[in-house]
């Protein structure tokens, strides 16, 4: 029974999961989401971090309306354009990259097109195919389209998995960049808590399945200003607040980090 | 240079066939080409093969739009595919013979039930071809498609038509040869004109030498169809793919 209604405030994304559960191959009923409940204000980051196959990217499919076989209400923007970036860039082999990002935003202004492709370096590769691009490439055209459509609401699924560290932070950098000069609402799915200290303002740790969000922690610190230390603290107290509210000892809690 | 040496050995084996079998059987190659020359010289060649022509393409591209129309529906909508399923098994099964004459014995004998009559035969093909293409079609990039709130007619032609390129240059390729064939059948039946009826006439004078060469100019005219169309169309639809070395 999902349900899409306009908010309150126009801009805030607001989920609400009752239940979410797959029939398996088998006939095996696995429930993956349960009270999975957050909300995130306009203009704002949101990180949500778990272990792998918590039900991270089951949660953003049904956000981005691709899932509506749940139990529970997703109210997003009313008038809001969607944006999306899979975890494979999910481009479309036989157009350019600029066709690509042109198809799904056919009215975007050739100058802010210009501007978009300069940021994300993608300026010499406009009329490669993407089978002639790295993934590192692939995953920044991915990125160029979803934010070609100026979106209100954009929903990043793990978009710097398998790319080297030096790149995701470049990457990171960059998306950083982009997403602060305008107003939306980000949501990203992430099993690094280092990349997620990094880019939320808002973190919501997940629990294993049924997935639910154990632990909301804001982080006002601006995201340019984040020393190393900072990031050192927010995390500690990640792995802090998530013992608390799983009975964890931190030795075992502060393995958050590896997942 | 390979395709230039082959065609050489073709035409020395033809005309050492026709030196055993005997000109009455198989007539030497140089037979046949002056027939060709005398038939294009009255127009008659030519006026037949563009009447042939002109059925194989109002079939051919009747049963391609068809075809792919029900092939995507079926390889899309699981109810679609179980209700028309047992119609494409018996369609596939039917001998073209059978439909044929069906066809103008129900419409006459007609224009419109030999054009009929062609395209039936050739639309299970093209639906079976299209169907494994659709069931092929990438979930990931529906999914885009759908995020991105891409209008109908864009999701068709930049991803879906895309995707099925391979499938639709198959459907064509055999479906332009089995055409062809199909619509000398209907011809020799129940037409006063064309390709199919002349090598009619010709069989029941035993003029091998005229069976032969219309045969050979319509070959002529399908293989040109093939390099001069068909390749180009197709290195066009596969451009975006990396060269392989």
């Amino acid at each position: 029974m999902s349900d899409a209604r306009p908010a309150g405030d126009p801009g805030r994304l607001e989920v609400r999961i009752l239940r979410k559960a797959f029939v398996a191959a088998s006939g095996e009923r696995a429930e993956v989401l349960r009270d999975m409940t957050f909300g995130l204000d306009r203009g704002l980051i949101g990180v949500l971090v778990g272990p792998s196959g918590c039900g991270k990217t089951t949660t953003l499919r049904i956000i981005a309306g691709l899932d509506a076989d749940y139990q529970g209400t997703v109210v997003r923007p009313a008038v809001g354009r969607l944006g999306v970036v899979f975890q494979e860039p999910r481009l479309l082999p036989w157009r350019t990259v600029e066709d690509n990002v042109r198809l799904v935003a056919p009215g975007a202004d050739p100058a802010k097109l210009a501007t978009l492709f300069d940021v994300l370096e993608l300026t010499h590769h406009r009329s490669h195919y993407p089978g002639e691009l790295s993934l590192g490439l692939a995953r920044r055209v991915a990125l160029a389209r979803a934010l070609a459509v100026s979106p209100d609401i954009l929903l990043l699924d793990e978009p710097f998995v398998s790319l080297d560290e030096a790149l995701a932070a470049r990457l990171r950098d960059e998306l950083v960049t982009l997403v602060d000069n305008r107003t939306l609402t980000t949501l990203i799915v992430t099993h690094n808590v280092d990349e997620a200290v990094r880019l939320a303002d808002r973190v919501f740790l997940l629990s294993a399945r049924p997935a639910r969000i154990v632990v909301e922690v804001p982080i006002p610190i601006p995201r340019a200003a984040r020393t190393a230390g900072d990031i050192a603290s927010i995390k500690a107290e990640l792995a802090r607040q998530l013992g608390a509210a799983t009975g964890m000892p931190s030795t075992i809690t502060s393995n958050v980090q590896r997942w | 240079m390979a395709r230039l040496a082959s065609l050489v050995i073709f035409i020395a084996a033809w005309h050492i066939a026709s030196d055993l079998a005997g000109e009455q059987l198989l007539p030497a190659p140089i037979t046949v080409a002056s027939t060709i020359v005398a038939e294009a010289r009255s127009g008659v060649l030519f006026f037949n093969l563009a009447v042939t022509l002109t059925r194989v393409f109002i079939a051919f591209a009747l049963a391609m739009a068809a075809g792919t129309a029900i092939g995507l529906l079926m390889g899309r909508v699981m109810l679609a595919d179980r209700l028309g399923d047992p119609w494409l098994i018996v369609l596939l099964n039917l001998p073209a013979l059978v439909i044929i004459i069906l066809a103008y014995v129900w419409a006459g004998l007609t224009e419109v039930a030999a054009i009929l009559a062609v395209t039936v035969n050739k639309l299970p093909n093209t639906v079976v071809a299209i169907r494994e293409g659709a069931r092929a079609l990438d979930r990931g990039l529906d999914e885009m498609a759908q995020v991105f709130a891409l209008p109908r007619w864009k999701i068709l032609r930049h991803v879906v038509l895309p995707q099925l390129a391979p499938y639709l240059a198959t459907a064509a390729r055999s479906g332009l040869s089995l055409i062809w064939k199909i619509v000398l059948v209907v011809e020799l039946l129940g037409r006063p004109n064309g390709v199919g009826f002349e090598i009619g006439i010709a069989f029941q004078l035993f003029d091998v030498t005229r069976i032969l060469a219309y045969a050979m100019a319509f070959v002529a005219v399908i293989l040109a169809i093939d390099i001069l169309l068909v390749q180009p169309l197709e290195r066009r639809a596969s451009r975006w793919r990396p060269r392989t070395a």
